[in-house]
């Protein structure tokens, strides 16, 4: 006889282990758990059976693999909690007995527990770890900008502070930057580095208040973990970059707010050699471009378009006939001289995956007006090459003061002011310039190319920025839809218009119509007989009459297809499984929805568009 | 007494202490000593060796002595003005010495009594402020009990050796006289040795007015003095040492011992056996190429999934189509924010600078980490696959024919519901019972009624006989069971089943009386209107709902809803001979079907469908449908299929071979199912329920076991009404075309064609 299968032995049973069962095993407290689960990634796990797992009770309790919990067991990280827990204990009755030098001994040795182990355990390979990145790195520059307190020792944001810096620096100096998207969340930046896609997320700049049902000691714990993973990464990133990790800090510069520009890059074969006073001179503005170098730049730009700079009135009409035929118009740089040849296929390879324009903007120098963003602009600016300076109110380390004639473009997010009192030099400069609102950076970089400024000038309405990540297959397309609404409704206003006409040209051929559709609808020979006879003493071609009957026939032989093909398929479903019926049910409703939802889109974008035109034509008239 | 002798140690020091100013501290010391070490008085008034005739002093215990002297060392100043008048004279004279600092010449004398010399003094001029415990009392007899001299005129002796005589005893009346009139009598106390009374002394009145109060008796004490420290505090700590002792050489010599241990501890340091603690300077974690190791061999688990990238409605400034109108933006408030689509209502602003900050940032970063370490993941394959690919591909209906499409006719009856209807096996005929007990012959071409037959109650079921040489029909009405000949039948035809119901001979009536009762009217009685022959079930057996024939024409069987022995009857025509097959049967029947090929019987109870076999007389298999309630059967011509549906609107296949499970379960009809009907030569078969549809199928058996039988939904035919939430209450197929009949609810009964 085989042996008698005990039940709770093997199979779900053995593999899963409730939550509080592992606590038990592991002998350790519930926040000590957590605290582990973070950090070595455990998660519960949903068996396929509750009950069969939990010993048939079918309570709501988390289920982890046993196995996970058997790891854990011997984790250093969890013996060093145990240390600490008994050092706590040690502590504590020193201080209740005032013995002081043995309290500071014992401060002096206490537990501290490494990750590095964790880091290379979770994640075996580089590229793991920059897959897994992108939390830690939203994580990293949330507290960048969080306000120290009792909870949040200043070293803490300090560090996380370094950290975005310094992968800033890196994304910077590996020009690794590919698309940017400014939400009402903060910004989303995507970098590609080692092949990887890297997502992120930064706030805007405004104090963030910790929301009371946010547990702290979670957050920071994912924190602590973060922190290493980033600084592996880095040094690891650093150090393949033949530069050194981590990079100096001048003190000097935090203090007076330079931000990224307080840190310099610095090679590792430079590194041996003393100087790092030049080094860091070197590192402010990463492309040490000269003033001369940028004027011929520009000059080269201009002759290429055939537009001269000053004379904004001259340049206009000559712009708005580009856009006529096109939605932007490429100024062809040196950097990718091609440009220009590829003009007229340009709505073509706006199909293709854009090319990437790394040096986007290295023949330009930006200028931050004061009201917009330092941080996300400077960024911005550097990691597609281009030279940015801001006044002093933002920072200091600017690389050039506004009154610098390399500057080409100034950023600048204020409406249009007359300035009455302007002195004819700074209207000269003013001219000169081009000033555009922060949202053309970020579409310049989304499109690849630099973008006609006119839309983006300074006070005017800003056209929509849209998510350059893209929606799922299907979704509505705002820019794909604004043509096809606009064709649609074109066309049937041209309908309607037409059947106007031919209602006050002759009303009986309307009424002729019907005749041959109801005689087709009826398939009688007599009828359509009696409608031919109709149609002849309404004084109308027969070959016209003809042409009305074949194509009702067809509408009507399309609409019964259809009809027939659908019912048919309804009367199929009758002998689709339970469960194919409702997988195929589910589909069909999410199908639904998002049609639903593109049907909403679509049907808000026209009555906004009629709406527009309706406003517009007022207007004219009154 | 105690105050006494307080006073003598103190006298003591302070002569010590006026005498030899300069050793105080030792002196202090060794007195000191001497209290604590218990040691008598006397020698160390020998060590003093300056008073010779020092009193004697009782040894005291330790303690007694040291309270004494903290009270009196406070007030040694004024201690002779407490002493008391009954002193020694020697004590008097060295404490007069102390305290007066005047010293009368003494005079040393023969005393008279004595013989011995005594010193004198002179008389003491008592001034004005002088004590009065200076005031002589006369009697010196000392301290005995006074009762000896209670038989002798005197009480005692004055200084000088001469009686001193009892003064005059006043009786009692002068007592109290004494007591009314001497204002001072309650102030005046016995005096034992005066033998007279005498006034107390204020001070004395004072100790018995701190003794009433309770106070410490003498005036003097002041319970609240500051401590005067003497042994401790600054600058006293060896003032009085406690021993005399030289200081050991173990003070001030190095140990050796010690020595020894931490020449262990130096060589142990030296040979790097113990390494000193590592100074903390190196907390700043520093990081190190990580990845240049190879890793190890296990896999890594599974990367987190990446939360969703943002969308164009995320955008600061979308396009204004995004933008929610007044309702959305109410109903998402709305919501419970676990139930929001989207955790933000899509804004636009102007300008950069406008955007405000985020307020549910944090909550989203914590709320992610939450799903990373609390939510179970499960990996799941994503279907990208069209949903039509989901419906089975089946050949076109169209493909398929022929099959009834169109309702081509319709009979009604007037009075009630059309609850049955049967057709002939030559096609050609239809008979349909209603409730009001009617039923109608008519043609299925034209639809009208040839002839109508009227019975006394409720018709339960009518068939026609499957034979064709002979033509005639059951209809069961209330506990009967009529047999019918339809008009105008060809005369052979008429004859032969004239033949067969009424036959001249009656067979021989069965050896064990059945209590069916077969009865045929006489002869001259016989017409088209009334049945030919009637079986008569046993009283109370109810209303027979189902009749169902044997494929040779010979046996009927009948079940009826009064439940005598599960209301199963088989008749068999030829022998008029009715028999109950069961005894006893499990669950009430429903239904009955022969085998259209073999000697089986199927048997459908409220949940099963048992398959016996008749000629063995056991059972041959059970079926299982998982129906509720089953409502209908029928069994394929082939013999090897049988559909059963339900009031729980299943339709079950069963492919008797194969298993007691359904090969096919469906459900499509949207209330009861009420009959089925396997149409017998084309694949078709048909289902009728009470949603007022009557649905067609096209059902393909194959002959080889490997081919699954295929099933094709062909039409639903919609037209009968739903009267009281009952539809179609009947279907059948005509024999040789696909023609369907169906009897409703609504009292029609209408002919499909196709």
């Amino acid at each position: 006889m085989a042996r008698l299968k005990q039940k709770g032995k093997a199979g779900a049973a053995k593999a899963y282990i409730t939550r509080s069962a592992a606590i038990k095993k592991l002998q350790c407290s519930l926040a000590d758990f957590r605290r582990l689960c973070i950090l070595k990634g455990i998660f519960p796990r949903e068996p396929r059976s509750r009950k069969k797992a939990n010993k048939g009770s079918s309570a709501p309790t988390s289920f982890y693999y046993a196995k996970d919990i058997a790891y854990l067991a011997h984790e250093p990280v969890l013996r060093k909690l145990r240390e600490h827990k008994a050092f706590a204990k040690k502590l504590s009755r020193a201080l209740g007995r005032g013995e002081w030098s043995s309290a500071k001994s014992l401060e002096d040795n206490k537990p501290v527990y490494r990750l590095d182990h964790i880091i290379k355990e979770r994640y075996p390979t580089f590229i793991d770890a920059i897959r897994d990145i992108d939390d830690a790195l939203c994580m990293v520059s949330l507290f960048a900008s969080l306000p120290s307190n009792s909870r949040l020792p200043p070293e803490l944001i300090e560090n996380c502070t370094r950290l975005s810096a310094e992968w800033q620096l890196y994304v910077m100096h590996s020009r690794s930057l590919r698309k940017c998207f400014l939400s009402i969340k903060g910004v989303y930046y995507q970098a590609e580095v080692m092949d990887q896609t890297v997502t992120w997320l930064v706030p805007y700049q405004f104090t963030q208040n910790i929301p009371p049902e946010v547990d702290v000691r979670v957050m920071l714990t994912f924190l602590e973990l973060y922190q290493t993973l980033l600084g592996f990464v880095f040094f690891k990133l650093y150090t393949d970059a033949g530069l050194v990790y981590p990079p100096p800090l001048d003190l000097k510069k935090d203090q007076g707010g330079a931000g990224v520009g307080a840190f310099s890059l610095q090679d590792t074969t430079r590194a041996s050699g003393p100087a790092p006073a030049k080094i860091t001179a070197v590192e402010v503005d990463v492309r040490k471009v000269s003033s001369k170098d940028v004027r011929q730049t520009i000059k080269h730009i201009t002759a290429a378009s055939g537009a001269a700079e000053a004379d904004i009135e001259m340049d206009a009409p000559d712009a708005s006939a580009e856009e006529v035929d096109e939605e932007f118009v490429v100024h062809p740089s040196r950097s990718d001289p091609q440009s220009s040849a590829s003009l007229p296929t340009l709505k073509l390879l706006a199909d293709l995956p854009q090319p990437l324009c790394t040096t986007l903007f290295a023949p330009y120098t930006f200028y931050l007006s004061r009201e917009t963003s330092r941080p996300i602009f400077e960024f911005l600016v550097r990691s597609f090459g281009g030279r940015i300076g801001w006044p002093a109110s933002s920072g200091s380390g600017s690389p050039f003061e506004e009154s610098d004639d390399s500057i080409t473009h100034v950023i600048i997010d204020r409406p249009l002011v007359e300035k009455p009192n302007e002195t004819p030099e700074e209207r000269e400069r003013r001219l000169r310039r081009k000033h555009v609102q922060p949202q053309w950076v970020v579409d310049c970089i989304n499109a690849g190319k630099i973008l006609l400024e006119e839309h983006y000038a300074q006070g005017k309405t800003l056209p929509p920025h849209l998510s350059p990540f893209g929606e799922y297959q299907g979704a509505y397309d705002p820019t794909a839809a604004d043509g096809a609404a606009i064709e649609d409704e074109s066309e049937s206003e041209v309908e309607e218009v037409e059947e106007d006409e031919e209602e006050i040209k002759d009303a009986d051929n309307a009424a002729l119509k019907s005749a041959a559709q109801a005689a087709v609808a009826s398939e009688d020979p007599a009828a359509l007989r009696a409608a031919e006879l109709a149609a002849e003493a309404a004084g109308v071609d027969f070959s016209v009459f003809e042409k009305e009957v074949s194509k009702s026939r067809k509408l009507s032989k399309k609409a019964t297809e259809v009809g027939v093909e659908t019912a048919e398929q309804d009367m199929n479903k009758m002998m689709m499984s339970n469960k194919q019926r409702k997988l195929y049910e589910k589909m069909k409703y999410s199908q639904k929805k998002r049609e639903s939802e593109r049907a909403t889109l679509e049907a808000k974008k026209r009555a906004i568009q009629k709406q527009n035109k309706r406003d517009g034509k007022t207007s004219s008239t009154g | 007494m105690t105050v006494k002798d307080a006073a003598k140690p103190s006298n003591k020091r302070k002569q010590s202490t006026d005498n030899d100013a300069s050793e105080a501290p030792a002196i202090a010391v060794t007195n000191l000593e001497m209290w604590s070490d218990e040691e008598n008085g006397e020698d160390v008034a020998s060590d003093d060796g300056e008073v010779d005739e020092f009193p004697e002093i009782d040894t005291r215990s330790d303690s007694e002595a040291e309270v004494l002297e903290a009270s009196e060392e406070e007030e040694y100043s004024e201690e002779e003005e407490v002493d008391d008048e009954d002193q020694d004279e020697d004590e008097d004279e060295s404490s007069d010495a102390d305290s007066l600092h005047v010293f009368p010449k003494a005079k040393t004398i023969i005393s008279n009594i004595t013989g011995q010399p005594k010193r004198v003094y002179p008389e003491i001029e008592p001034e004005y402020d002088s004590d009065s415990s200076t005031e002589d009392a006369p009697n010196r007899v000392g301290n005995v009990p006074m009762h000896w001299y209670d038989d002798l005129p005197h009480i005692g002796y004055d200084i000088d050796g001469k009686k001193v005589y009892r003064p005059a005893k006043a009786d009692e009346l002068d007592k109290f006289l004494s007591t009314v009139e001497d204002p001072s009598s309650w102030i005046s106390a016995f005096d034992k040795n005066a033998q007279t009374d005498k006034p107390l002394t204020t001070e004395e009145l004072d100790i018995i007015r701190r003794l009433y109060a309770g106070e410490n008796p003498d005036a003097s004490y002041d319970p609240y003095a500051p401590t005067i420290e003497w042994f401790t505090g600054k600058g006293k700590e060896e003032v009085m040492p406690l021993s005399a002792a030289p200081e050991p050489k173990r003070r001030w010599v190095p140990s050796k011992w010690e020595k020894q241990k931490v020449m262990k501890i130096v060589r142990a340091i030296r040979q790097g056996r113990i390494i000193g603690s590592k100074p903390k300077s190196t907390s700043k974690f520093s990081f190190y190429s990580i990845w240049s190791e190879p890793s190890s061999a296990n896999p890594p688990p599974l990367p987190a999934p990446k939360p969703r990238l943002p969308t164009n409605s995320e955008s600061y400034n979308p396009p204004e189509e995004y933008l929610p109108t007044e309702k959305e933006r109410k109903e998402w408030e709305a919501q419970d924010s676990e139930d929001r689509e989207r955790d933000y209502l899509p804004q636009k602003y102007s300008a950069l600078r406008l955007v405000p900050a985020y307020d549910n940032f944090i909550k989203e970063r914590f709320n992610r980490q939450l799903d990373l370490y609390l939510a179970p993941r499960v990996q799941r394959v994503k279907l990208n696959i069209d949903p039509s690919t989901l419906i089975p591909k089946l050949p076109s209906p169209s493909s398929l024919r022929p099959f009834p499409n169109y309702k081509s006719l319709k009979f009604t009856h007037t009075k009630g519901r059309a609850r049955c209807v049967s057709v002939s096996p030559d096609g050609g005929w239809v008979i349909s019972g209603d409730e009001s007990g009617k039923v109608s012959l008519w043609e299925v071409n034209v639809g009208r009624e040839v002839k109508s037959w009227n019975f006394d109650s409720k018709i339960g079921a009518l068939d026609w006989c499957p034979r064709l040489d002979v033509s005639y029909f059951v209809v069961t009405v209330e506990e009967k069971i009529h047999f019918v000949i339809p008009p105008n039948l060809p005369g052979p035809v008429l004859s032969l089943t004239q033949a067969l119901l009424a036959p001249a001979t009656l067979p021989p009536a069965p050896a064990t009386p059945s209590p069916v009762k077969w009865v045929t009217p006489a002869t001259s009685t016989w017409s088209t209107d009334t049945p030919i022959l009637t079986a008569h079930l046993p009283g109370s057996s109810g209303l027979p709902t189902q009749v169902a024939w044997h494929r040779r024409g010979d046996y009927v069987a009948t079940v009826s809803t009064g439940r005598s022995q599960g209301g199963v009857w088989i008749h068999q025509v030829t022998r008029r001979h009715s028999q109950a097959p069961f005894k006893k049967i499990k669950g009430a029947v429903q239904l009955v079907l022969f085998h259209p090929l073999k000697p089986h019987f199927f048997v459908a109870t409220q949940q099963y469908v048992r398959v016996y076999n008749l000629s063995e007389q056991k059972l041959l298999k059970t079926l299982i449908p998982g129906i509720k309630w089953i409502s209908s059967m029928d069994v394929h011509p082939s013999g090897d299929h049988l559909i059963v549906g339900g009031y729980d609107r299943k339709l079950c296949w069963f492919d008797l071979e194969l298993s007691d499970k359904p090969y096919k379960i469906m459900r499509y009809h949207t209330r009861a199912i009420r009959s089925l009907h396997f149409h017998p030569s084309y694949p078709l078969f048909a289902s009728s329920s009470d949603d007022g549809a009557i649905q067609i199928f096209h059902s393909r058996v194959y002959n080889d076991l490997m081919t699954d039988p295929l099933i094709v939904p062909l039409k639903i035919l919609r037209g009968h009404e739903i009267r009281d939430g009952l539809g179609v209450l009947q279907v059948k197929w005509c024999s040789r075309q696909p023609w369907l009949v169906s009897g409703g609810a609504d009292g029609t009964v209408a002919v499909w064609c196709s």
